[in-house]
């Protein structure tokens, strides 16, 4: 048979799936192993053990300073300032996606400056942000917003521009007011997409916050990991990018499990990844 | 024709896209109860000039006239419509796509209804549901209808409001030919129940002669095949028919067909002719 | 399936072996790689290499030598500690926690000067050193900054739980101060002057008020250096070389620190304030002297308890004598059987002798 009609079954796929994921764990404790022989306090490629060891007392010790579980208030408050930022954006999406999609006025008004806004790379007008929002936690939100609001703005838009216009006809001739296309089937058919949209976002907004926590910060995930390459701790570093890998994963499940339930009708004709 | 019985006077219309016309100088009474069918060749603007009833699209000169008051300058809920494709709204179910006219006119801040109020508009439209047959689909998606079912219910919501004139775009196209007699029957029903005029476009020419009572063909009169886009269509045959499914046809269905067939044989010079319905 | 798994680990073992063999061998070789970052105590590194000072010692030994420029600081450190450098310039504080701390064992083979105010903290609208009670403070925590920190709180009996540490990166602490909820500073040269010019800001405490604490070394892998004695000797030979011509005021010392100045992205005026806050060892022999002197020991004592309190001293060190720091006179602080930090005079010695 063809290979591209040889399918896995279940067992096979899981796996295959699981494959890489255990060369690379492989590849490191190999390379981890040599780099030992030569000197055993080697920092860059600690051994297995040791990261465990570094995110136990990371995730179960008090720390020595403070008396906090140093892990879970990095995540606690990560999660946090990425929600916040994520929330804005979604909020913002909906708004001014909707209305640029839907209202000619307003998209002949606000598409071309968006188009041009969401081109500057955020981290560039850091210190613009820092005199406006100070150093706190408004500027590494706004970092985040400034960085996935208007992509996901102008993905909302598409998503009002890409329903049926025989739709829109449809409930105009069912005596819709534009309000009321709004609500029943503007916000409505957007959801799904602006949910695919939130969860694209997520990717640069983990790259945001973590960009953010490293300049100005006393907490954070990303705030951790810039401290501790000080002293090229990578036994601390490489579980906490395994941590943060995994938070975003579930996070992006969890959207992807939000969106089946609510929204059954957008799943039924079938699912990409 | 005494003026008081034209529902609709189409005088002198034409329209332009980009300079290019697709309709020249169309002119048409039609009365009230009357099932027009449209039939023409693939970029004759019969599409268009369906669009232009529903105030989707605007004459470029001439004027519509309903009721003997210019057309209201965007779609009414006096013009039903239903579209071969995308005329019911996905994200609600059966039921819910036929309560939302009333939805929308109980509810004018969310345009929607909870509890006992959704509860009794529910109860209102199960007549309807037996109707069309989809009772037993009322809470179902509509992916996951058959092709028939969805524009059962699309025909089904654009009579909600109670059009005075009813337009279907190719309604049909997608069914099978089985399905097609079946949902025949169900407009031709609602149509003598509801006394509208009705408007459809059809490419299936036995469909046109079996539903209307006037059969309107659109078609170009004058050509030119070194500049194919020089000039529009027109209604070029405006056929009384007896009334459907019981007369006796007086004019071969074929002899129809044949004249529109063989005229855009000679359009091949232009294939985006064709992509212009 | 046992036979492939065999076969994917060989594959994984070839994949991960670049990654895992340091470049650094200690063997007998001929070709070198040193780093250094910028800062003005270490801009002659860059010049050396420009100029041909280190092409023509190295020559001279049969070796090549070549200097490499890093942007990034803590980079440029942890490159070395991984082992693709030999030799790279950094702090005496960083020395021990990086290279020290993770088992790379460390000789301090040219020490080239001390903060003599190049570090410093700044309160914006307040006068006095002890106004930083209760106040939020921005540095690069774990850095010198944080350690001037430290130890100017013992000068007036505050600890660092009187008051917040927040850590900015260095490259936005301009802009961070011009913010109105920045009230307190730690930075180095050149921020520091720059921030000392606004017109709210007072510099409370700088690096003058711990004199040899703050040292600024080239440090070389000390299994390289035993294996190669001639690639110190080349270093310090066109180091000192270098430290005579820029001292003096003839016309090539001005035109050395000219390109110092312009590489470092100031002039030559900017340069020699930035020199004036700086402790630089001209002569082998001052050099010699600072660390042959007993205070030495003391301060790498200082440095260590900072480290191990900060718990950034080695995987688990259970005390700040984890890691043993050797001096010129054979001493050990910490540690003896875990000497990882070494002060060598020797070359630095033979240079003043005039032996190379």
């Amino acid at each position: 048979m063809r290979i591209i009609n040889r399918k896995p079954s279940r067992v096979t796929a899981l796996a295959l799936g699981l494959l890489p994921f255990l060369a690379t764990v492989v590849t490191y404790a190999i390379a981890s192993h040599y780099r030992r022989l030569e000197n055993p306090a080697d920092k860059l490629l600690p051994s297995l053990e040791s990261m465990g060891a570094a995110f136990w007392r990371m995730a179960a010790v008090p720390d020595r300073r403070s008396g906090d579980l140093l892990l879970w208030i990095d995540t606690f408050d990560s999660l946090w300032r990425l929600g916040s930022g994520m929330a804005v954006s979604t909020l913002l999406a909906l708004t001014i996606g909707i209305a640029i999609g839907f209202i000619p006025h307003i998209r002949s008004t606000l598409a071309p400056y968006l188009a041009t806004f969401s081109l500057i790379p955020p981290i560039t007008i850091l210190p613009i942000l820092f005199i406006t929002f100070g150093l706190g936690e408004v500027s590494k939100i706004a970092l985040i917003v400034i960085g996935t609001a208007p992509i996901m703005i102008r993905s909302t838009a598409q998503a009002v521009l890409d329903i049926p216009r025989e739709m829109i006809i449809k409930a105009e001739t069912l005596g819709a007011s534009v309000w009321q296309m709004i609500t029943r089937l503007v916000i409505p058919q957007v959801l799904p997409k602006l949910i695919t949209a939130l969860r694209l976002g997520l990717v640069p907004a983990w790259i945001f916050l973590i960009s953010a926590e490293a300049i100005a910060s006393t907490t954070g995930l990303g705030y951790r990991i810039f401290l501790v390459r000080r002293y090229l701790a990578m036994d601390v570093i490489l579980p906490y990018v395994v941590w943060i890998t995994l938070l975003a994963f579930l996070l992006d499940r969890l959207l992807l499990l939000i969106s089946r339930r609510a929204f059954r009708w957008h799943h039924l004709g079938g699912d990409a990844l | 024709m005494n003026e008081a019985a034209k529902k609709l006077s189409v005088k002198a219309v034409s329209k332009y896209y980009d300079g290019t016309p697709v309709l020249e100088r169309v002119d048409l009474d039609v009365e009230t109860g009357s099932f027009c069918t449209i039939v023409g060749a693939s970029g004759c603007g019969k599409s268009t000039f369906l669009r232009m009833l529903l105030s989707q699209e605007h004459p470029t000169r001439g004027e519509i006239l309903l009721d003997g008051n210019a057309l209201p300058e965007e779609p009414t809920p006096d013009r039903g419509i239903v579209f071969q494709k995308y005329s019911v709204f996905s994200h609600l179910t059966v039921a819910e796509n036929l309560i939302l006219a009333g939805e929308f006119e109980k509810s004018p801040f969310t345009g929607k209804l909870f509890g006992a109020s959704k509860r009794a508009a529910i109860a209102e439209i199960e007549e309807l549901l037996e109707r069309i047959g989809l009772s037993a689909a009322a809470n179902k998606y509509p992916v996951q209808l058959s092709g028939g079912m969805q524009q059962r219910l699309a025909i089904a919501q654009a009579l909600v409001k109670k059009p005075s004139i009813l337009l279907l775009d190719e309604p049909f196209g997608a069914l099978d030919p089985g399905i097609r007699v079946d949902m025949h029957a169900l407009l031709l029903s609602l149509w003598q129940d509801l006394n509208m005029t009705v408007f459809m476009v059809t490419h299936d020419i036995h469909e046109a002669f079996k539903l209307g009572t006037r059969l309107l063909v659109f078609d170009k009169i004058r050509h030119d095949p070194q500049a194919p886009e020089a000039f529009g269509a027109t209604i070029t045959y405006d056929l009384p028919l007896a009334a459907p499914v019981t007369g006796p046809e007086t004019i071969d269905p074929e002899t129809i067909a044949g004249s529109i067939a063989s005229k855009p044989a000679a359009n091949t010079s232009n294939p985006s002719n064709s992509k212009q319905t | 399936m046992l036979k492939s798994l065999f076969k994917a680990s060989l594959l994984a073992a070839a994949l991960s072996l670049p990654l895992s063999v340091p470049s650094v061998q200690a063997e007998e070789k001929k070709d070198f790689k040193v780093c250094w970052s910028i800062y003005v105590g270490w801009m002659p590194w860059g010049y050396l290499q420009d100029s041909g000072i280190m092409k023509k010692w190295a020559d001279k030994y049969g070796i090549d030598v070549e200097i490499v420029q890093i942007n990034d600081y803590v980079e440029s450190i942890n490159q070395y500690t991984a082992g693709e450098y030999d030799g790279c310039s950094m702090t005496n504080m960083d020395a021990l926690s990086i290279p020290a701390g993770g088992g790379v064992d460390t000789t301090a083979l040219i020490v080239g000067d001390y903060s003599n105010g190049n570090d410093g903290i700044i309160l914006k609208d307040k006068s006095g050193l002890a106004d930083i009670k209760g106040q939020t403070v921005n540095l690069v925590e774990l850095s010198v900054s944080h350690y001037l920190l430290a130890r100017a709180l013992d000068t007036v009996d505050l600890s660092e739980k009187d008051l917040t540490v927040v850590n900015t990166s260095d490259a936005d602490m301009i802009a961070a101060y011009a913010t109105d909820d920045v009230t307190a500073v730690v930075t180095w040269n050149p921020l520091l002057s720059e921030i000392e010019a606004q017109p709210n800001a007072t510099k409370v405490f700088d690096s003058a008020g711990i004199p040899g604490e703050i040292i600024d070394v080239m440090m070389v892998n000390t299994e390289t250096l035993a294996d190669n004695p001639d690639f110190g000797k080349a270093l310090v030979g066109a180091w000192y070389e270098l430290m005579a011509i820029m001292s003096s005021d003839s016309e090539e010392g001005i035109a050395a620190r000219t390109a110092m100045a312009e590489a470092s992205g100031t002039d030559l005026a900017g340069y020699d304030a930035q020199l004036a806050t700086t402790k630089m060892f001209y002569t082998p022999a001052e050099a010699v002297e600072f660390s042959k002197a007993a205070e030495l020991s003391a301060t790498m004592k200082f440095v260590a308890e900072f480290l191990y309190d900060k718990g950034i001293l080695g995987e688990g060190a259970p005390s700040p004598e984890f890691v043993g720091v050797a001096f010129p006179d054979g001493s050990v602080y910490g540690d003896t059987n875990n000497v990882k930090l070494r002060f060598d005079a020797s070359f630095m010695q033979m240079a003043a002798d005039g032996a190379l």
